[in-house]
């Protein structure tokens, strides 16, 4: 149990209502936050002394072969296992349908011993046709941003550097199409990673193996320049290196998680809500004033950097710029008093766009760590709907009346309430909208709407209540055996308030683009890019620090984690880089300095091996 | 092959979808399958067995209350496998439970019993104490006892040849369940009559078994395992260029 800083219950008299926090709108407009996976993952391995060492780097002049890293943590040590193939054009796909991928990952608990890379080597690129090793946590894939890469590996082997605009149309190299966990194609069980200490938060495993890719990246272009120009290449600046990220392709598969966990989510959302309130709570100095400007300063100028084709998201991100434009004067005018923030947040509630006022809270969590960062260890949860087999059906029928209101709300009498219905495919088992009554597989409709359920349920309570005023609730279900799991859920979620998404997912007008972002942001994803209202592209770990600057293990960790919404550098003004703040926090410096990093192991690494090239 | 715990009860959920279980019902029956295979208790086998008749039972029988009580209740589980019949009955049992501290059901006319196991430890993990006791030929005798203390979902189990057969010694093909809300029903062999151990199960074997499948993954027969995923197919939609676009375009 994490120890609750003073106002706590205060903050959870202020906690936002779930039919603002839950709206579908409100969830998919949510930004990366210190709360996000990514951001706790890197706060852990520096605090903890994490140390990437590069074991293994054959790959041939064209950049194929094998890469071995080994994560040396306080618990126990892992391996990367990073296979890199040469890929025909037309096979390079996002679709979870494809089959070939340029790199193919994952990562191993503890040593790598030869039967072992074996066993991966032959798997490994397969993915999911593969039978996977227990001893993999993850498996992913990624596939180049094939303009980036070819443009920085020619930069870098003529011996200049690339330019840095180009990340800011795509700001990586390479970008996963999925990221594997839990059991997936034989890999190790949930099971495995809830008993382990460097791993036991949501998605770190994961997160894990997708910036030791970014570090991979890097070192395999340098690798290739190398190669092409042996006296002419050069190292990628550091500040590029920083200012980039690795891409994440995301479609529908993402979308039932956020229906199948809502006790995970409730986990989540509660986290940040709270965080926010405590935040909410806090009597600003001068100080605390002037370091959210400077964020707010900087962040507009990530919205002004970021351009993205989807028109629609590219208006939210100029509104947000141009909103940021009211909230600083508004910020640097108003009395500096203890209820400052309430007010900022009332105000932008009032004035701002949704994405505005989202940002500004993810912004607001910035500057108090000590309060925010306890929660990243109770965004777990021990997932279990249970059957309460012996509450009155009256009470069932109360809870449902209370907890789901906005589910009796839809009227599912009119068609556009019931446009949409989610099946799986047996392409990959993706996960695909159909509409009903024109596309086929209704019959095998996926029970992913839960307004429809819980609205048929109470209807068929009520009727059964007419003839049984006072039964339990397991009476009704010996008689109507199939809302089990419907019951089961409403009981579970009524003890909860974040976890239900409050949309109909049937409907015409529902975006899944909204379910992605959700997830996205917690994961910590950035530069939301939409392609569609069902497939995204996001961008993690830009402007994250390098392994370098890890492995020589900062004692500024509050500078260390000051990453978020990172700027294009200009590398002639590389040392002169903006420090965002001079302090936070009461008495800890935050600033960006790479201007010293190398990337020396991968250099090290690349010399040791070329002869092994494959 | 191996397995991981998460692939046999997704790939058991979905078959038992395409044999017509609602999603709950395919729920607890993916979970009974693979808790059982977990601690190594042949779960896999035992729904190998049943699976044919599994496909000819009728998705819509429901298991019917025969007598009920406070204490206790008799449901005929229609020649059902305990994965369809068993959830609510033993639900009711719980309840009772709860209400009177002691409840006894007895489910008749049931199929696969020692499946019923993995639901047994749910409600054992929900702080009730169960027991439940059932015969499993009677040529000769055998019996077999399954007990969980509250809180705990590991079961302790024994079975047993009884030599002095009674009189009455009628085909059974029901469980008889026991739950308490207070008091230990751990299965401690103590009788006048002779009998003799045919298997016993502590619970610290059991969890050692556990932990070993969590961590090298589970043995599964591929043939299984394929005739799972035949099944699992039917829940799954033709794909063509529209349906593609129903991912969205890329």
């Amino acid at each position: 149990m994490m120890d609750l800083p003073p106002n706590t219950n205060a903050a959870l008299q202020a906690l936002r209502p779930p039919s603002v926090v839950m709206a579908l709108e409100r969830l998919g407009s949510l930004h990366s936050s210190r709360l996000s996976f990514a951001r706790s993952l890197i706060r852990q391995m520096a605090r903890q002394r994490w140390h990437i060492t590069c074991e293994r780097f054959a790959l041939n002049a064209q950049g194929h072969g094998q890469a071995i890293y080994r994560i040396q943590t306080p618990n126990n040590r892992y391996h990367a296992v990073i296979f890199a193939q040469a890929l025909d054009d037309e096979l390079r796909s996002d679709r979870v349908i494809a089959n070939a991928w340029d790199i193919t990952f994952g990562l191993v608990e503890g040593d790598v011993e030869d039967s072992l890379m074996a066993s991966l080597a032959e798997n490994l690129p397969l993915q999911e046709a593969g039978r996977q090793h227990p001893s993999l946590l993850v498996i992913s894939r990624a596939n180049k941003s094939e303009r980036n890469f070819e443009q920085f590996v020619d930069a870098l082997a003529s011996g200049h550097q690339p330019d840095s605009k180009l990340l800011l149309d795509a700001g990586y190299l390479y970008r996963t199409t999925a990221v594997y966990g839990n059991g997936k194609f034989g890999i190790a069980d949930y099971g495995r990673l809830q008993s382990n200490p460097d791993f036991k938060r949501p998605f770190s495993a994961q997160m894990t193996v997708v910036y030791l890719l970014r570090h991979f990246a890097v070192a395999q272009i340098e690798h290739i320049a190398r190669c092409r120009a042996p006296k002419k290449a050069v190292a990628l600046h550091p500040e590029l290196q920083r200012y980039m990220g690795i891409g994440n392709s995301t479609g529908l598969g993402m979308a039932p998680f956020l229906i199948n966990h809502p006790q995970l989510i409730d986990r989540w959302i509660t986290a940040r809500e709270q965080s926010l309130a405590l935040c909410k709570l806090q009597a600003p100095t001068e100080l605390n004033r002037r370091q959210l400007v400077a964020l707010c300063e900087r962040a507009r100028q990530y919205f002004a950097e970021t351009k993205v084709d989807d028109t629609h998201q590219q208006h939210l991100n100029d509104v947000v710029v141009t909103e940021m434009d009211s909230v600083l004067p508004w910020l640097e005018q108003v009395e500096l008093t203890d209820t400052l923030w309430q007010a900022l947040c009332d105000w932008a509630e009032a004035a701002l766009s949704v994405e505005s006022q989202e940002l500004l809270h993810s912004l607001l969590m910035e500057l108090y760590p000590s309060l925010v960062d306890p929660f990243e260890d109770v965004m777990s949860v021990q997932e279990k709907q249970e059957l309460h087999p012996d509450m009155p059906l009256v009470q069932l029928k109360q809870l449902i009346e209370t907890h789901f209101d906005w589910a009796l709300a839809e009227n599912f009498d009119e068609p556009q309430s019931c446009y949409w219905f989610w099946y799986r495919s047996v392409e990959k088992e993706e996960p695909r909208l159909g509409v009903r009554g024109q596309d086929p597989g209704v019959e095998k409709e996926l029970a992913l709407a839960v307004a429809p359920r819980v609205q048929r349920c109470h209807t068929a309570i009520e009727a059964f209540l007419t003839d049984n005023p006072r039964v339990l609730t397991i009476e009704f279900l010996m008689a109507n055996p199939r809302f089990m799991d419907t019951v089961r859920r409403i009981q579970t979620m009524a003890a909860t308030s974040y976890g239900e998404i409050r949309a109909n997912l049937w409907h015409q007008d529902m975006k899944p683009m909204h379910l992605l972002r959700t997830k996205l942001s917690f994961l910590g994803a950035s530069r939301f890019d939409p392609r569609s209202d069902r497939w995204v592209r996001v961008t993690f770990f830009q402007g994250a620090p390098l392994v370098d600057e890890l492995n020589r293990e900062p004692t500024d960790l509050a500078s260390f984690d000051d990453w978020s919404f990172p700027l294009a550098p200009t590398l002639r003004e590389t040392t002169a880089t903006t420090t965002i703040r001079d302090t936070i926090d009461t008495n800890t410096s935050i600033h960006t300095d790479t201007s010293t990093s190398t990337s020396t192991d991968n250099i090290t690494c690349a010399e040791e091996h070329d002869e092994s090239l494959l | 092959m191996k397995v991981s715990f998460n692939e046999l009860q997704g790939l058991s959920r979905k078959a038992f979808l395409a044999l017509g279980f609602s999603d709950g019902h395919a729920d607890d029956a993916a979970d009974m399958v693979a808790w059982m295979e977990s601690f190594d208790l042949h779960g896999l086998e035992a729904l190998n067995n049943g699976l044919a008749h599994l496909m000819e039972e009728d998705p819509d029988a429901l298991p019917h209350i025969l007598y009920q009580d406070g204490d206790m209740a008799v449901v005929d589980g229609q020649d059902l496998s305990v994965l369809r019949s068993s959830n609510l009955a033993l639900e009711l049992a719980f309840a009772k439970a709860r209400a009177r501290g002691l409840s006894v059901i007895k489910i008749r006319r049931c199929r696969q019993r020692q499946l019923i196991m993995g639901y047994l430890a749910r409600l054992a993990g929900r702080g009730m104490n169960v027991t439940a006791f059932w015969r499993n030929a009677q040529k000769p005798l055998t019996e077999q006892v399954i007990g969980f203390r509250a809180n705990s979902t590991v079961p302790s189990i024994r079975v047993y040849s009884v030599e002095e057969v009674p009189e009455e010694n009628e085909p059974n093909n029901g469980i008889t369940v026991i739950m308490a809300n207070h008091v230990d029903l751990l299965p401690t062999m103590r009788s006048d009559y002779r009998y003799d151990l045919l298997a016993k199960h502590e619970e610290s074997d059991l969890m050692a078994v556990r932990e070993r499948a969590i961590a090298n993954g589970i043995e599964v027969d591929p043939a299984l395992w394929e005739r799972l995923k035949v099944l699992a197919q039917k829940t799954l939609v033709e794909a063509s260029d529209a349906s593609r676009l129903g991912a969205g375009p890329t």
